[in-house]
């Protein structure tokens, strides 16, 4: 009688040598997008049809509705001042770079004499350019979910 | 006496590469906000721009914002999306026309940018270059009265 060879066994193995090269790009791509945010204010940002990639590097002024104001220029992350404390700010942040753009980031229903205290502060300080943070547009008018 | 000489594997252990890897993956995936990146850019008038000129509130369209946010051209309420309508004929008479916005201290910051918006939407759409100029209160007290 003819002899039956034992049934090969066959591994269970899921191959996982390319695991790390998947998991080495995914890191490339989160480094290469990674930006630190240099303001957490939580505002519901205005809602515009242009809206000009800001640059990275850029200073930052925050004011949310109750008027709290926070600067950053751009490096280290944002801190509370006072409003007569942004011409100061400004013009420092001037004094070292003439061309540094500046982002005003406030709440769209911030009473309007908050920001101009900050506009006017940075046309003292001889800023260029600033940038209104802003959010898409949408057709219907009603904001995307999600603030800044 | 003799010695077993053990075998050294000439291969780098690698079966850690992958934990380590998403753990990293994991640590950008959780500090990682998609802030906002986009606004309306704003070139500030400087003082040695040769273009800067005084201008008169008389000689200008003014875009007054009330406190509720509604909007008065020349005195006339109106949307903000009707503003190019009223003014369109005035710069074709005269192109260098500016357009103040002047929002009451009390007026929502947003419709402000609304405002700005539209006219800079305008500005590309047609081809335009209109004068769009935002006086701060400082510079109102200061030179129109």
């Amino acid at each position: 009688m003819k002899k039956l060879r034992a049934q090969e066994e066959s591994k269970a193995v899921i191959p996982t040598a390319s695991m790390a090269d998947i998991a080495f790009l995914l890191i490339i791509f989160f480094m290469l997008t990674f930006t630190i945010e240099v303001d957490r204010t939580q505002v519901t940002l205005p809602q515009t049809m242009i809206r000009n990639e800001v640059p990275k590097k850029a200073a930052m002024i925050s004011v949310d509705t109750e008027g709290n104001i926070r600067v950053s220029d751009g490096e280290q992350m944002s801190s509370l001042v006072q409003p007569e404390d942004v011409l100061s700010f400004a013009a420092e942040v001037v004094a070292t770079d003439p061309s540094k753009e500046f982002i005003i980031k406030a709440d769209t229903d911030t009473p309007y004499r908050i920001v101009d205290g900050v506009i006017d502060a940075l046309k003292q300080a001889k800023a260029q350019i600033i940038y209104l943070l802003s959010q898409q547009e949408t057709t219907d008018g009603a904001a995307p979910a999600g603030g800044a | 006496m003799e010695f077993k000489k053990r075998s050294v594997s000439e291969e780098i252990p690698t079966s850690s590469m992958a934990d380590i890897a998403f753990l990293l993956i994991i640590y950008f995936m959780i500090t990682t906000t998609f802030a906002a990146t986009r606004g309306l850019d704003w070139a500030l008038p400087q003082e040695d721009d040769n273009q800067q000129q005084e201008i008169e509130p008389e000689e200008a369209v003014l875009v007054e914002i009330q406190p509720s946010g509604e909007l008065l051209v020349d005195q006339r309420p109106m949307e903000p999306g009707d503003i190019m309508e009223y003014l369109r004929p005035k710069l074709e008479r005269n192109p260098q026309k500016p357009v103040i916005i002047r929002p009451d201290p009390s007026a929502p910051y947003g419709r402000m940018v609304e405002v700005f918006d539209e006219l800079r939407g305008a500005e590309e759409r047609e081809n335009l270059k209109i004068n769009i100029s935002i006086p701060t209160q400082r510079e109102i007290e200061m030179f129109w009265y």
